[in-house]
């Protein structure tokens, strides 16, 4: 491996002295509930840099969600601590909000508003004047591709829509740090390309993607690092191409194995087991 | 942008989405008029207006009027609204952004006073017919409206607190059914010194019959002062109370 390689498997900043846009240490979540204690995030340690692409892996129930509702301030954290783009969550999470966007897994969005009104409102709420907020909206409308729908009601738009206009609303402020928690679940491979080419569109741009998703083919083709979290731990982290070399080279194989049987030999998985858990697509 | 102003904004929001959904008003308009029509069919005359000193010179239905108010301010839908975000993810979102948990709370609660002046206004118009009168004028109208909708903002707090601790549609209807035992536990056909004493001890304890109260003394006299300070008062504590819990439970939802 030469040194680039390992800055990069390793998230070092590319400029020293840079800001991570997403560091963790000893990230733990417990939820108390009638049957005791159930532990969520074990201490998860991440290292994201600024302008990256950085897929968080795992199966249900693995962490994921918890560990990204705890980055973005929806959840509070038991022990441990999270910064986004340098600001401690716990102690200033009105700052870390003001620099990150956010779209869960289910497309947040209210469907009594219109596409427009909901990005206005998203925009003034991040302080933009009226007439700043209608600007930017229709910019996002733009850039999403939404101009058409933009006055009818939310109600009425297409998964793959109600998903576009979800990130558009995560963008109103130009965040540094982008959360995607499963994008593109439950979107038609032609609405799946199309998020894939506003995500690389909105990284190009300099801001940095941290995204969750069931679909190795996606993280595979989106990410330049990732990790894999197994009951609430990281099993795994590194370029796809490394982590691919090393078990090709652990495993002596012919050829490169696909990220699915990367994902495989982390979490100990079988296919069989695997079923519903993680699926495997092309777009 | 000031907490304030966030608060404005979201109530504009909620307030777009109680107008889109005018079906949602008809039981809230339909059921306090069927309650005053009924009340004062079937004791309208046992109350006429010539010889019932508490009805100071009105009809019986001017006595019934509070009670369709209140019943129309406690319809609010602000927390099976809020119970619609958090299903649907669009509560996380807005939790996500840098805006202060007041103005979270705020925002519905403020729209639930403007819709509640709203409604108030066109019952009070409804039971013109009837023989109602304010009698303490157009500034006695303007407390009524205010006073209604203070209660609206009390209710409406009160089942948000509901939607967010249980985050579910059922049990935040349910939890509304609580109004109908607080508004008859209450002075509601007869003034309280005209209620047996058990009656009377259950409607002293309960908030509400001050509120109604002072609705009443809005409708029925000229200005009077003490009942007037006890139902404000009732609301603003119990309003503060509210939006106190309220924004301690937006504080903690995880």
């Amino acid at each position: 491996m030469t040194a680039a390689e390992r800055e990069l498997s390793e998230g070092r900043p590319r400029v020293p002295g840079m800001k991570p846009a997403v560091e963790a240490e000893r990230l733990v979540k417990q939820y108390r509930g009638r049957a005791g204690t159930v532990d969520a995030v074990r201490g998860v340690d991440l290292r994201v840099r600024a302008g990256e692409v950085f897929g968080f892996l795992g199966p249900n129930g693995a962490g994921k969600s918890t560990t990204i509702r705890m980055l973005t301030t929806l959840m509070s954290i038991t022990s441990g601590t999270a910064r986004v783009a340098g600001i401690d969550v716990m102690a200033d999470p009105d700052a870390a909000r003001r620099r990150i966007g956010v779209a869960l897994q289910e497309a947040g969005l209210d469907p009594r508003q219109t596409g427009r009104e909901l990005l206005v409102l998203q925009a003034r709420l991040f302080g933009s004047s009226r007439a700043q907020a209608a600007d930017r909206a229709q910019e996002l409308l733009e850039l999403v591709d939404l101009v058409e729908a933009a006055d009818r009601r939310i109600k009425g738009y297409s998964g793959g829509m109600k998903r576009r206009l979800d990130l558009a609303s995560a963008l109103v402020h130009e965040p540094e740090v982008l959360f995607l928690d499963e994008p593109t679940t439950g979107l038609d491979p032609a609405s799946r390309l199309t998020v894939w080419e506003e995500l690389r569109r909105f990284n190009a741009r300099g801001t940095t993607v941290f995204l969750t998703t069931q679909y190795l083919e996606e993280a595979d083709q989106l990410c330049d690092r990732l990790a894999i979290i197994d009951g609430g731990l990281i099993v795994l982290e590194g370029t796809p191409q490394q982590l691919k070399a090393e078990l090709r080279q652990r495993r002596d194989l012919n050829a490169d194995p696909t990220l699915d049987e990367v994902f495989l030999d982390a979490t100990g998985r079988t296919r069989e087991r695997l079923a519903g858990e993680v699926q495997e697509v092309s777009a | 942008m000031s907490a304030a102003q966030q608060a404005g904004v979201l109530g504009g929001r909620a307030l777009r989405e109680g107008l889109r959904t005018p079906e949602s008003l008809a039981p809230t308009l339909f059921i306090p008029v069927f309650f005053l029509v009924v009340n004062f069919g079937q004791a309208g005359k046992i109350f006429p207006s010539s010889s019932t000193a508490f009805l100071h010179g009105q009809t019986y239905a001017a006595f019934q009027l509070p009670i369709s108010l209140l019943l129309a301010a406690s319809f609010g839908s602000a927390a099976l609204y809020l119970v619609e975000d958090i299903e649907g993810g669009y509560f996380d979102k807005l939790r996500a952004a840098p805006v202060s948990r007041s103005a979270l709370v705020l925002g519905r609660l403020l729209a639930e006073a403007v819709k509640s002046v709203f409604i108030t206004a066109v019952l009070v118009v409804l039971a013109l017919p009837f023989g109602v009168s304010i009698a303490s004028g157009p500034l006695g109208f303007l407390l009524l409206l205010v006073l209604t909708s203070l209660w609206a903002v009390v209710f409406a707090g009160f089942m948000q607190l509901i939607a967010l601790k249980t985050r579910s549609a059922a049990a935040t209807n349910s939890g509304g059914l609580v109004f109908f035992p607080l508004l008859f536990l209450t002075p509601n056909f007869v003034p309280r010194d005209l209620l047996t004493r058990p009656m009377e001890i259950a409607a002293t304890f309960n908030p509400v019959t001050y509120v109604m109260e002072a609705l009443r003394s809005l409708i029925l006299q000229d200005f009077a002062w003490a009942p007037l300070v006890l139902g404000f008062g009732v609301v603003a504590v119990l309003g503060v109370l509210m939006v106190a819990l309220n924004v301690r439970l937006i504080r903690d939802y995880d």
